[in-house]
């Protein structure tokens, strides 16, 4: 257990968004099962009350997960000199085997938790709760996600220990030094850059005709989601050994660092959004013809649409400038 | 014009200590008219004001309102009705906002902030922009002869004057219809003839006004088009317009 | 879109407005908000100064470090060592140190004692830190009295005090000359305290280290990195402490934060109720406690780490040097190189803002669905 006031600042935080998500995942479930929008009685005014609070914790665990997703890849890569042959965050993370689920786990429930806030958006705008079913099954799924990233950040925390001195045996070559960088997948490049850009491609157009003939609303949603998880293993496979200018260096963390301007920040932030609109769109296909919704689905998906194709341009734009313009050519 | 079908609000049901307090009420309230709700206290009067003026929603029973589609974001082309009761409180909201002002008995002014942000408050959430709301709250102030009080906050005012901030507070959405609470509780008769003459010329200029009162100097005003008596949350005369 | 710009406006406005309204109660929670705030910001800029502190210092010390073991405990390396480790392929330079600690009965003070190359101090003379100096109340060309095994006086002429500024580790160093050295601790001939050893190619140094353990067995290699490491974690472990010991402190904000946000006073109640007879809506309450959480939140954390910037850099902590810094009484004053960066904010609003704004969710969900018609009702 390492006990650094970054690392109790993580588990503070998990532990209050897994509170939070118990809370409102509780009153989820008496809202799902005593939801009577027709009645006046006491007990529905309540639960219609109970909503905003949901609604409420809800926005705020999304800004938590995002905010803490961030320090948790500056805590790893802070504390990276602990640890015998860990040169950045990617060593720190693989010091146990809970430490790449933790990363993933928060991932995961960030973009749920967007996808929760697009569904509430619209939901809110039908004037008889049209998708209340839909958002507290989604809710219950997403609070248990919560808590199992609270348990294994505290199982990973408590299981990284630090190669320091100690008093029976100095020095440390005991256990041979591995190099982690090389664990992470590095997938071969070429056929890498031809699915992103093909992904890219197929999301960009796709998003166009769903906004201009409002058609192929699945395909553009299926392809945003397919293009985040290429373009997520793009940046570990190829995007990053643009920037750092090595051919071996593959870490997805050091982006974030001030070496790189932290040009990380942009990329995940406009990855991230473009993401979370381009599930949200897909998830609201079904309801678009709700009778309550008929005439505001498609407005919030327009809208959602322009979110991702403007994020996943900008994030194209990033990596083809660098492309071009890094020292590195790969061949 | 609002309409109303067996409306009945009951507190605490299923309990030992139920308590109805308006009781299958049906009736029909007219446009650009002075209605009275008349009757003692604890006859439901206020209960059944809540309830029309979206402020909370009936235990069972139906609302319409016709005339007010305007106000409506999300109405369907042709219909000129909303059914409020089953609507959630984001949507009566947005409907109350825009079609009700309230005038209640103890005035309900926020103290500490000025006269004039007292008048533009129920204008803040509605995302309007605040140099179009202030220029309006000053109008206002202005028909009222009260603009002098524009930046005093309320503790300085007197009876007379806290009425009427609480009158142009309740105009400041530009509603179709108003509803005052016991609006004269407070007042002396003088007081309270100028402020049914106020209600008077709201009523000239289109609005439509309903009052909840047991003052005499409310129900017997010649201005007042018709009278509903209440007793024990039901309604025992719902008197014609006169 | 810009509709939700201006309603954002309107109700921040409303919202300052209203703080102000309620001075008193505000400022007994804001003055709660700036302590825990200043505490643990003190407590962060000051660890991660120290850590850097030691890391500068760290980084002049030698690649590698080898100590004998002899029956489990540290001994004195004979000096012939150094012969057989030189030979090794890689490295470049081996130093023997000779060095200890000096208790001072005077002021309870240990000293670091070494000895240095005769041009720090040649012999009869002797370079001293900043801090010994101000113990002892020494300056240059004065006369430093320290007493031998055998209780005999020695005296050495202050050739040097080293600067005083950013020097944790010279702060207690007195610097002699070998042959006093010996001389003052009867220290025997032939041995050093450990081995400074130089490696050309820092990446052979843990094979370097293995070759001393085989050809030597009762050797211990200490690598500069691993120093490092355990000062870093020592530090981190020590900040990680004192935050257990305040997190009491942060207990304590946090339910007196629900309490403040609970307890809303009648006269609150019932403006809360006014504005939503007049058609407020649950959320746009929502919106005014979310601005009126984010202004002082926002007061209280600025103030807070300006404050603590000024306690910990101009100050010098006064509040936790004693309990982080100290190995010896010593370090009476010395002062920080200011380091503050982005993490260490991140870190401290995670542990003080996020805690104190879940804290006021409920309470304040509980005020924004105050029934509208209550205002009616009486």
């Amino acid at each position: 257990m390492i006990l650094q006031p970054a690392v109790l600042a993580l588990l503070l935080i998990a532990l209050l968004v897994a509170g939070m998500g118990l809370y409102a995942g509780y009153y989820g479930m008496r809202i799902l099962a005593r939801w009577d929008p027709e009645s006046g009685s006491e007990l529905q005014l309540e639960l219609e009350r109970r909503t905003y609070l949901v609604s409420t914790i809800m926005s705020y665990i999304l800004s938590f997960e995002l905010m803490s997703l961030f320090l948790f890849i500056y805590t790893a890569d802070d504390l990276h000199p602990l640890f015998t042959g860990a040169m950045c965050a990617a060593g720190t993370l693989a010091v146990n085997s809970f430490g790449y689920p933790v990363l993933l786990l928060k991932i995961v429930n960030f973009l749920l938790a967007g996808v929760w806030l697009v569904v509430n958006y619209a939901d809110n705008r039908g004037y008889d709760y049209p998708l209340i079913k839909v958002k507290y099954e989604l809710l219950n799924v997403l609070v248990v996600l919560l808590v199992q990233e609270c348990v294994l950040l505290f199982a990973y925390f408590s299981g990284v220990k630090p190669d320091i001195i100690t008093s029976c045996c100095g020095s440390l070559f005991s256990h041979e030094a591995g190099s982690f960088s090389g664990d992470l997948a590095s997938l071969p490049h070429l056929p890498m850059q031809i699915a992103f850009f093909t992904g890219m491609a197929v999301t960009a157009v796709s998003g166009v005709i769903f906004y201009v003939r409002r058609r192929a609303g699945y395909l553009f949603s299926i392809a945003a989601a397919v293009t985040f998880l290429i373009s997520a293993a793009s940046v570990v496979s190829f995007i990053c050994l643009y920037f750092y200018e090595l051919p071996t260096h593959h870490c997805p963390f050091c982006l974030l660092q001030k070496e790189y301007g932290h040009i990380g920040y942009v990329m995940y932030a406009t990855l991230f959004s473009g993401a979370v609109a381009g599930i949200g769109t897909g998830v609201l296909m079904p309801f678009r013809t709700v009778g309550s919704l008929i005439r505001i689905i498609p407005e919030i998906q327009r809208r959602l649409t322009i979110v991702t194709l403007v994020c996943y341009l900008l994030f194209s734009a990033i990596v083809v400038w660098k492309m071009f313009f890094s020292a590195l050519k790969l061949g | 014009m609002i309409e109303l079908s067996g409306i009945t609000k009951s507190f605490n049901s299923g309990e030992p200590n139920q308590f109805t307090a308006v009781d299958n009420v049906s009736l029909v309230v007219h446009p650009q008219r002075i209605t009275v709700l008349k009757g003692p206290s604890g006859s439901g009067k206020t209960s059944l004001l809540t309830m029309i003026g979206c402020m909370a929603r009936p235990t069972s029973g139906r609302i319409f309102l016709r005339g007010v589609a305007a106000a409506v974001p999300f109405q369907q082309e042709g219909m000129d009705s909303v059914e409020i009761t089953s609507l959630p409180e984001r949507f009566l909201n947005d409907i109350r906002r825009s079609t009700f002002g309230f005038i209640f008995q103890q005035f309900n002014l926020v103290k500490g902030i000025s006269v004039l942000e007292n008048v533009m408050l129920p204008a803040y959430p509605t995302g309007e922009r605040r140099p179009d709301f202030r220029a309006r709250a000053l109008g206002l102030l202005e028909q009222f002869s009260i603009s002098r009080h524009a930046g005093q906050r309320i503790e300085l005012l007197s009876g007379g004057e806290l009425q009427r901030v609480a009158i142009a507070r309740a105009l400041i959405n530009n509603p179709a219809i108003i509803i005052a609470d016991e609006p004269t509780a407070h007042l002396d008769s003088k007081l309270s003839q100028e402020f049914m003459a106020i209600v008077g010329r709201l009523k000239g200029e289109g609005k439509s006004v309903l009052i909840a009162s047991h003052d005499p100097i409310v129900f017997d005003s010649p201005l007042i088009d018709r009278v509903v008596e209440m007793r024990d949350g039901a309604v025992v005369n719902s008197g014609s317009s006169r | 879109m810009n509709n939700s710009m201006e309603r954002h406006l309107n109700i921040l406005e409303f919202t300052l407005a209203s703080l102000l309204r309620r001075k008193a109660k505000n400022l007994s929670l804001l003055a709660m908000y700036l302590l825990v705030v200043f505490m643990l910001a003190s407590l962060l800029f000051f660890v991660t100064a120290l850590k850097r502190e030691a890391a500068i210092i760290l980084n002049d010390a030698p690649d590698m470090i080898v100590q004998r073991l002899m029956a489990g405990r540290q001994d004195l390396v004979p000096v012939d060592y150094v012969a057989g480790i030189a030979q090794i392929k890689g490295v470049t330079a081996v130093r023997p140190r000779l060095w200890g600690y000096y208790y001072d009965a005077l002021n309870g003070a240990n000293f670091t004692i070494m000895a240095g190359d005769d041009s720090a101090a040649g012999s009869g003379k002797t370079a001293i830190g900043s801090g010994v100096a101000k113990t002892r109340n020494l300056m240059v060309g004065d006369l430093l009295p320290l007493i031998g095994y055998d209780k005999s006086p020695v005296m050495l002429e202050i050739g040097t005090i080293f600067p005083s500024a950013s020097d944790l580790i010279a702060a207690d160093l007195i610097v002699i000359s070998p042959d006093d050295f010996h001389h003052l601790f009867n220290f025997p001939a032939g041995q050093a305290t450990d081995l400074a050893v130089t490696v050309r190619n820092p990446k052979e140094l843990a094979t370097v280290a293995a070759k001393i353990v085989s050809r030597f067995p009762d050797s211990r290699p200490i690598l500069k990195s691993e120093i490092q490491r355990t000062y870093q974690s020592i530090f981190d472990w020590r900040g990680g402490m004192m935050l257990l010991v305040l997190a009491s402190s942060l207990l304590s904000f946090i339910i007196f934060a629900w309490d403040k946000a609970t307890g809303l006073s009648a006269e609150e109640r019932k403006e809360i109720g006014i504005l939503k007879s007049i058609g407020w809506e649950t959320s746009d309450v929502l919106l005014l406690k979310f601005w009126e959480g984010i202004v002082i939140s926002l007061t209280a954390f600025l103030l807070g780490t300006v404050l603590a910037y000024g306690h910990v850099f101009f100050l010098s902590a006064p509040l936790f040097a004693q309990a982080l810094k100290g190995w010896s009484v010593l370090y009476p004053h010395f002062r920080l190189v200011p380091v503050v960066d982005v993490y260490q904010l991140a870190v401290l609003f995670f542990l003080t803002v996020v805690p104190y704004t879940t804290a006021t969710i409920i309470p304040c969900w509980r005020a924004a669905t105050i029934d509208p018609d209550a205002a009616m009702r009486y």
